[in-house]
């Protein structure tokens, strides 16, 4: 009976929808460093940590006040603790285990082992309790019985909390980390000349009177200061036997600091790529309305240019190195991942409906731009996608792989071509308009609720004031274009205005009609 | 239209979308390729050409006075070297020349073309106002080459135009509804947005363009009003 209900109610937490997505929140809050609130706790908690260690400080010569000294002990630890109970839920699933046991003997026609159940969940949270992690965690709440001196310096263990909020310092571990056999090997190493070397003081050292070396502990603390070159000078040997013990000790310690030196090192210089990788990718996620270009070829690295130009977010990803190097060097975003790869993009953590306007083909290669194309439609139906199009026999192809826009610089060549012979002119008007480097540009104005309130009406714009020409409005509910709209036009929400001028008035026009009051 | 030959240097892609723009324009379309491989293309017809200064067998056919030359060769130093050609030999021909860039675009200028399109900076102008403006660049597009009933057109001040000599900025364009005059073009100008300090102050005399967007009924009522016509040579580059 006992055992249904347990089994019952481990399927119903499994099945519920609102445990499971708490469970989840507090997951992303505590782990995901990706996590937008994250941060916030993050924050909170290294804030706790120094007010607790300011407080320690402070205590040492003055006194405190109660509340501060409340704060410090209770309240800090009971936060502390909370945080703690919350690991220790998250780290592993209860629930989980039991269903899984429940689901495995039943499909054996066995009877469930609760036990063994029982068993693995003992075992998966002691794992936990016994991390280093946890058991930082632990000690930090020690301060909560201060009553005991000894515990209040616990709070310092606080400190090493730190560890856990600052992503820098999980870089730094995990960069060290990858050393871990180098460092092992030095520890032996350093050990044993330490251990060497403070029997051989003791014993040349510890009979004689005048030496400073009387006791083990002081022969062990005169090996370390030596071997780690600091040398402070307070113990020393005054026999001959124990000065060429220490000659040893020297340069060992030279070279157990070159060899850690060397090793730190070398691990970051590996590392530095992944690192950076890792921020980029970091960066990205938090980026909106981003441009990917895929391939960045002369004609990719002009178009990424002139995006920027405008204030758009770009991220350039192509598989030759050589490549992303160019990108980076022009400032922008770049990763050597293959565009045509589903794992390069799931390596971002973009989202593409959210997070891209668009995805931009510019291999000069069809044969790349239908891979890519394929590529992205396989994780997104919605996302658009422009590409190139090098070969017009290609044009099917490309569009049968779900590509929105397919330029094809050619056929954009004959028809300015055309233009150029029969209106030089106002092709050469219309040219300077869509040019980035021309001072006079076609802009859009979005009308907003905003300028609705001020402008209702066409007429009432003034645009002449400010030099601008009013080419038309876009009805985007009507999607309709109304050149040269009359006066008394009637502005609605979401409209356009298409003018035309310097860049300078237009910014000035478009300020002047986000502006409510004007003098009359 | 004066020019009634267009020549092709070059047979490639570029070419090939070109003579289908600019073949109604013109009374003929020659196509000169550098390699003999492409004479025998079904199709086209296609003449050979070097890069010696023997155009005799091309004079023998066209008249170079009335045409105009398109070089599209892919391979850049080529090119250069072909217009360089072509223009030492004929001063007064008009060279229309593809870039690939604009360093090339440059060269292509100073060897003597009269209009040079770069083709990645304008693919990649096209690209940025496609993604950035969507709404002005279907507006343009549809202007410029599509048939839109809405035009842009230069128009050219005649003898008789009651603007001449008329400072720009005392003309009042709100009497000719449905028209937006954009720009003004005069020989020892370039095009001026008819809003810049430049052309405020400018007289308006003969010969001088107006660049105005307008419905083709609505230009056509302003040219008879303004007593100006439509403008259709582009040899204002050799100005």
């Amino acid at each position: 009976m006992f055992k249904k209900l347990i089994i019952d109610f481990a399927f119903y937490l499994q099945t519920s929808k609102s445990y499971q997505a708490r469970k989840h929140f507090y997951e992303n809050l505590l782990n995901n460093n990706k996590y937008r609130y994250k941060k916030y706790l993050d924050i909170l908690m290294i804030s706790l940590i120094f007010i607790s260690v300011a407080v320690l400080i402070r205590e040492v010569k003055h006194p405190i006040h109660d509340y501060l000294f409340y704060f410090n002990s209770y309240v800090i630890s009971i936060v502390f603790l909370i945080e703690y109970l919350f690991r220790f839920w998250i780290h592993s699933s209860v629930s989980k285990i039991i269903v899984e046991r429940a689901e495995h003997d039943s499909f054996l026609a066995h009877e469930v082992n609760l036990y063994k159940a029982f068993k693995k969940i003992v075992i998966v949270k002691l794992s936990y309790i016994f991390s280093l992690t946890a058991i930082i965690d632990i000690l930090a709440v020690m301060p909560f019985f201060h009553e005991l001196r000894l515990l209040r310096l616990f709070i310092l263990f606080r400190v090493f909390k730190l560890f856990r909020y600052a992503n820098s310092f999980q870089t730094l571990a995990s960069v060290l980390a990858s050393k871990k056999f180098e460092f092992f090997t030095l520890g032996i190493f350093a050990s044993v000349v330490i251990f060497v070397s403070s029997v051989l003081i003791y014993v040349m050292e510890a009979n004689n009177p005048a030496s400073p070396v009387k006791t083990m502990f002081e022969a062990v603390y005169w090996s370390i200061v030596t071997i780690s070159t600091v040398g402070y000078g307070d113990v020393v040997p005054i026999t001959h036997e124990g000065r060429v013990v220490a000659l040893v000790v020297i340069i060992a310690g030279i070279a157990v600091l070159a060899f850690t030196t060397s090793l730190v090192v070398s691990a970051f210089t590996e590392k530095i790529d992944e690192i950076k990788e890792i921020k980029t990718i970091e960066d990205i996620t938090k980026l909106k309305n981003v441009y990917l270009i895929c391939g960045y070829e002369d004609l990719a690295q002009d178009v990424a240019k002139k995006l920027k130009k405008h204030g758009s977010s770009i991220i350039v990803l192509d598989s030759d190195l050589q490549k992303i190097s160019t990108a980076k060097n022009d400032g922008f975003t770049a990763l050597q991942y293959d565009p045509g790869e589903t794992e390069s993009y799931k390596k971002l953590h973009l989202s593409m409906e959210k997070q891209v306007k668009a995805i931009l083909c510019l291999h000069e290669n069809d044969v790349a731009n239908v891979y890519t194309a394929l590529t992205v439609r396989s994780l997104s139906k919605e996302v658009h996608i422009l590409s190139l199009l090098m070969e017009n026999s290609n044009r099917k192809k490309l569009e049968y792989a779900g590509i929105n826009k397919l330029i094809y610089p050619q056929e954009l060549i004959g028809l300015i071509t055309k233009e150029l012979v029969g209106q030089p002119v106002a092709f050469e008007v219309v040219h300077e308009l869509r040019s980035e480097s021309s001072n006079v540009n076609i802009t859009e104005i979005l009308i907003t609720q905003r300028i609705l309130e001020t402008y209702a009406l066409v007429s009432e714009l003034n645009n002449k004031d400010f030099r601008v020409v009013l080419l038309g409005v876009y009805k985007k509910n009507r999607e309709h274009f109304y050149f040269n709209a009359m006066g008394e036009t009637l502005l609605e929400a979401g409209d356009f205005l298409l003018v035309i001028g310097y860049k300078v008035f237009i910014k000035e026009f478009e300020q002047y009609l986000h502006t409510r009051i004007h003098d009359e | 239209m004066s020019d009634t030959t267009a020549l092709i240097f070059g047979y490639n892609n570029y070419s090939i979308e070109m003579l289908k723009n600019v073949e109604h324009e013109y009374d003929k379309v020659k196509i000169y390729s550098l390699y003999e491989k492409d004479l025998k293309t079904e199709g086209y017809s296609i003449g050979h050409f070097d890069l010696s200064d023997n155009w005799q067998e091309m004079e023998d056919d066209i008249d170079i006075k009335k045409s105009v030359a398109f070089c599209v060769l892919e391979e850049m130093d080529k090119n250069v070297f072909l217009v360089i050609s072509l223009r030492s030999t004929y001063e007064n021909l008009s060279i229309i020349a593809v870039a690939s860039h604009k360093e090339d675009a440059n060269k292509l200028l100073m060897a003597g073309a009269n209009k040079v399109i770069p083709l990645v900076e304008t693919t990649a102008d096209i690209i940025t106002n496609m993604l950035e403006n969507p709404i002005s660049n279907d507006i343009l597009h549809e202007i410029l080459y599509e048939k839109s009933a809405l035009k842009i057109a230069q128009i050219k001040i005649g003898k008789e135009s009651h603007f001449k000599d008329e400072e720009l900025s005392s003309i009042d364009w709100s009497h000719y509804n449905g028209i937006i005059v954009l720009s003004i073009m005069h020989k020892d100008m370039k095009s001026e947005f008819i809003y810049s300090s430049k052309a405020k102050r400018h007289v308006v005399q003969e010969d001088d363009v107006l660049v105005v967007v307008g419905f083709d009924q609505d230009i056509k009522d302003f040219e008879k009003r303004i007593g100006s016509n439509r403008y259709v040579n582009w040899n204002h580059w050799g100005w």
